[in-house]
């Protein structure tokens, strides 16, 4: 038989072979730093159930440089994962009008004035907090 | 080297897989669902040439036109040399077609109003032209395949190359191929087969066609007696890049494109087409919308006096856009941009596309009578391969995507006709002598001692038909093309292969192309030898012979394949019976009761 | 004229058991083609080199190769922009047949699984659909593919698990999803609903980067699967009598 197809193998790192696979991959990778994030904020609210002290001792381990610097990354990953998002939206939700798209730009301007806006809100909210105390 | 050859055998054989068989498969099945027909391909369908038509198909549309008028169009175009019988059933059923690819989802250009949009084309009287942007080829050939997907009755031989048809006493009864990806080879039996194998361009060196455009289907049934029919008509497109070839549409001269040379003139004026029409307001059949072959002359007359524009590449003339502007460009041209962006680094937003004529189009071909049928029983050709007789001397735009339509359907039909009734098998001892005679070739190939390469061989055959056998011809150059073309066959003899594989040896491929080429190339030179007059795209420079000569010629040339010698020609009359020769007219010049249409 | 060193990437099944490198040096200029550059080897100095070709205008789709690792179409790639040279292998992720050659058979499944054609009620007798340019635009970028299969070479997924349907076969089945005058979606839902059809994809995103038409197929994956979606809420809510249409594929 002449024919004799060779199927090239897919190694364990093809991920690593092209810059597009690599982001793509940091992109997944984001979830790690946000799964910590998670799990110290569950600690937290057990913490606040187990009465006073536990709670002290939650807001001093989350004092602590190590939990500080890796709540900083989940929210760098958080940002850079919205970026991304919001970056492919446009190709998941066209919005049409007539035969025209509305331009990606557009849409992912604002979903960021959208980010923007809930900071804020957070921001008035907490900032209320503070003024009553 | 081959011992063992495998057999299939089907009802329906479609040799050539791009808009006219695939359409003559869908026809067959539709014809008689029971039957079982086989779609054999050299490459995968959508590979096919039609792929890269890009200006659109005609149809007589607009409440405004007529049949009449595209039968006269097509009969002027043609310069009276298409079988006007033909030519009337055409304009008849080409609107019915195009609706029935448009019930398939080809996604025709639309009106607002969610009607099928048409264009200016040359030649024509008025717009006609249906289009899917400028990728009208692609679309059809696209939706075809597609179609052809929903029948579970055709099955297809993708990537399998036909050696030689299986015929014995004028009667054909299958094919034997090559299976490319194994080398395997392998009979196919067939109670009709329907040959749909496109064009020769590649005989020539400046060309808009694909690689695989080699004349196979040509070749075959002109080595088995079938006449080819007209082959001296070659056309030029006048718009291709310089050096590769690649087609730039004759819809950028219907949107309003203007060709300059080389002072910035519009010198189509000069050459009965006139008078000058504003830049952006295109009028039918005056100036770029001139027919093909008058466009690709009067580039030729320019550069002889030297007014055509130095190219890196070659002499050329530019086509000038940028007056449409850019977003209409996007909209309705959008691939060529593409095009001159990446092979001659032009945006035609800003600036003029360099171009110069490029062989085009063959319309000439396999003789067959107005059911697609050859003289062969059971042997039927459509499309390109095929002279059914629709476009005489000289073919005009966007006639040809209509004809693979509503020819295909016709050749489909038929073949299904005579498959579905009885008819004598031919015995198996017939069908291994038949087989083993059209392995010679192969054979001949593989054992050869000879030092002659394919690819020097194929680039001589290309230039010797370029130079003699080009927009003008004499008599001197002919008979050095033909000389040339002796020698060639001589060599090819002598061929050698480096290639001593059997998967996809692409250049024993190339060689037996080559070999097809070479006939059919002898064809086209002896016929236009013939020829002593001109007519359409067969223009010969002989003081005496450069005018229409209809007592004399006004009538087909038949060429016969003659072993070990040129090629025999015999004449055929023409079917004028609907409308009697005239003289054909554009510009100013056309009957003051066919004034030009005024732009809506 | 310049010369540039070009790598290919040679497999002779009847003689190979793996395929190797061998070098070349091609001349070239402004205008040349990686196809161009091909040609010239097989001419001049290895007649047996084989690879697909055939319009030179980037509308065939025959000529899909990886250059540097990257899925191109070799009539569009110019070796002016590879001044260092270039590397040139089959297209990835399909059984490579012989030396730049790849076995395109699985990917013509893929396109015929989706059901490609218009599936419609009833046609205008005689005369065609209205559709407004609004409607054609909803469709028209999904049928500009050429079925090149850059888009499979790109995508990890369907180098993973080749019963992915993959990028362009959703893409081609959305095409018709959201053509006006086709009325077989449900049909064509159960291959898209499917663990093969859209959600096989991860979103990486590369098949829409190397497509040389713009069709951008991670579009139509990704708007397929709100579709897909939305197609098993409305499913889950019909009356249990008609058989969901996961089922009927199965």
């Amino acid at each position: 038989m002449s024919r004799k197809p060779y199927q090239p193998p897919m190694p364990a790192s093809w991920w690593l072979k092209h810059p597009a696979y690599r982001f793509y991959m940091l992109r997944e990778a984001t979830v790690v730093p946000l799964l910590f994030f998670v799990a110290s904020l569950l600690y937290g609210l057990y913490a606040l159930g187990q009465g006073e002290a536990s709670w002290l001792h939650y807001l001093a381990w989350l004092q602590q440089p190590w939990v500080i610097a890796l709540n900083s990354l989940a929210l760098v990953a958080s940002l850079f994962h919205a970026w991304t998002f919001f970056a492919l939206f446009p190709q998941v939700m066209p919005l049409r009008f007539g035969s025209r798209t509305l331009p990606a730009w557009l849409m992912v301007s604002a979903q960021w004035a959208g980010v923007l806006l809930v900071i804020l809100a957070l921001w008035w909210l907490l900032g209320g907090v503070d003024a009553h105390q | 080297m081959h011992d063992a050859v495998k057999t299939l055998s089907t009802d329906v054989l479609v040799v050539g897989g791009g808009g006219a068989g695939l359409r003559s498969a869908i026809a067959a099945t539709e014809a008689n669902p029971k039957l079982k027909v086989t779609l054999l391909s050299k490459v995968y369908p959508m590979r096919s040439h039609t792929v890269a038509a890009e200006g659109g198909a005609a149809a007589v549309t607009m409440a405004h036109d007529s049949l009449q008028a595209h039968f006269d169009d097509t009969v002027a175009g043609s310069d009276w040399l298409a079988e006007q019988g033909v030519v009337d059933y055409f304009v008849k059923h080409a609107f019915d077609e195009l609706v029935q690819l448009e019930h398939w989802g080809c996604p025709w250009s639309r009106q607002q109003s969610g009607e099928v949009q048409v264009r200016r084309f040359g030649g024509m009287k008025t717009e006609r032209t249906w289009f899917a942007a400028d990728k009208t080829g692609f679309h059809i050939l696209h939706t075809l395949f597609q179609t052809s997907l929903k029948y579970p009755q055709i099955s297809r031989l993708d990537e399998y190359f036909v050696l030689d048809l299986l015929v014995h006493d004028r009667h054909c009864y299958g094919v034997v191929a090559i299976e490319i990806a194994s080398g395997e080879l392998v009979q196919i039996k067939a109670a009709s087969v329907i040959l749909a194998t496109g064009g020769a361009g590649r005989v020539y060196q400046f060309n808009t066609n694909g690689g695989i455009v080699t004349g196979d289907g040509m070749a075959l049934a002109y080595r088995h007696g079938v006449a080819l029919r007209d082959m001296e008509f070659v056309q030029y497109h006048p718009t291709g890049l310089p050096g590769s070839g690649i087609l730039i549409t004759e819809a950028c001269r219907g949107e309003g494109g203007i060709l300059l040379n080389k002072d910035g003139y519009r010198y189509l004026q000069d050459y009965g087409l006139g008078p000058e029409t504003p830049p952006g307001q295109p009028q039918n059949k005056t100036m770029e919308l001139g027919p093909r072959d008058k466009l690709s002359q009067a580039f030729w007359h320019e550069q002889q006096q030297g007014r055509t524009i130095q190219h890196p590449q070659g002499e050329v003339v530019h086509l000038d856009l940028r007056h449409l502007g850019q977003r209409f460009l996007l909209e309705r041209l959008p691939f060529i941009c593409e095009l001159a962006k990446a092979y001659v680094n032009v945006d035609p937003v800003k600036s003029p596309i360099p171009i110069r004529p490029a062989v085009h189009y063959t319309m000439g071909g396999i003789l067959t009578d107005t059911n697609c049928a050859t003289s062969i029983a059971g042997l039927y050709a459509v499309g390109e391969c095929a002279s059914v007789g629709l476009h005489g001397a000289n073919r005009l735009g966007s006639n040809s995507l209509t004809e693979l339509l509503v020819f295909g359907k016709v050749a489909g039909r038929e073949a299904a006709r005579v498959a579905s009734e009885s008819h004598p098998a031919a015995t198996e001892a017939l069908l291994s002598s038949l087989t083993e005679q059209a392995l010679t070739p192969l054979k001949r190939l593989h054992n050869s001692n000879g030092t002659e390469r394919w690819h020097e061989l194929r680039q001589q055959l290309a230039e010797s038909m370029e130079q003699g056998c080009g927009i003008y011809r004499s008599e001197a150059g002919l008979q050095q093309t033909l000389s040339t073309l002796n020698q060639l066959k001589q060599s090819y003899q002598q061929l050698r292969l480096g290639d001593t594989g059997k998967a996809f040896n692409t250049e024993l491929l190339h060689a037996l192309e080559l070999g097809f080429g070479l006939d059919v190339a002898e064809a086209m030179c002896q016929a236009a030898l013939e020829r002593k007059e001109s007519r359409g795209a067969h223009q010969r420079q002989e003081p005496g012979l450069t005018k229409r000569n209809d007592e004399d010629f006004l009538r087909h040339s038949l060429a016969f394949y003659q072993t070990g010698s040129a090629a025999r020609i015999e004449w055929q009359a023409v079917d004028t019976s609907l409308s009697p020769p005239a003289e054909r007219r554009y510009g100013g010049q056309q009957q003051p009761d066919n004034p030009p249409k005024e732009s809506c | 004229m310049p010369t540039l060193e070009m790598r290919l990437q040679r497999y002779r099944p009847e003689q190979d058991s793996a395929p190797h490198w061998q070098d070349f040096r091609v001349e070239y200029d402004d205008s040349t083609s990686v196809l161009d550059a091909l040609e010239q080897i097989k001419a001049e100095q290895d007649s047996s080199l084989s690879y697909r070709w055939s319009c030179r205008m980037a509308i065939c789709g025959s000529c899909g190769i990886m250059v540097n690792g990257v899925p191109k179409l070799g009539c569009k790639t110019f070796l002016r922009d590879y001044p260092k040279g270039l590397q040139l292998a089959p297209l990835g992720n399909f059984p490579v047949e012989k030396d730049l050659i790849v076995d395109m058979s699985r990917f013509l499944e893929h396109l015929t699984a989706i059901k490609p054609y218009l599936i419609a009620e009833a046609a205008p007798q005689g005369q065609p659909h209205r559709q407004t340019p609004a409607q054609l635009a909803r469709y028209k970028q999904f049928s500009n593919c050429i079925n090149c299969g850059l888009c499979y070479a790109a995508c990890p997924q369907f180098g993973l698990k080749p019963d992915f349907l993959g990028p362009a076969a959703i893409a081609l089945a959305h095409r018709y999803n959201l053509d006006s005058r086709d009325s077989g979606k449900a049909e064509r839902m159960a291959q898209l609903n499917s663990d093969n059809g859209v959600w096989g994809c991860t979103f990486v995103g590369y098949c829409s980067t190397v497509c040389p038409k713009g069709v951008d197929p991670a579009a139509a994956v990704n708007q397929g699967k709100i579709a897909s979606t939305l197609d098993g809420v409305i499913q889950w809510f019909k009356p249990a009598k008609e058989p969901r249409n996961k089922e009927q594929s199965k």
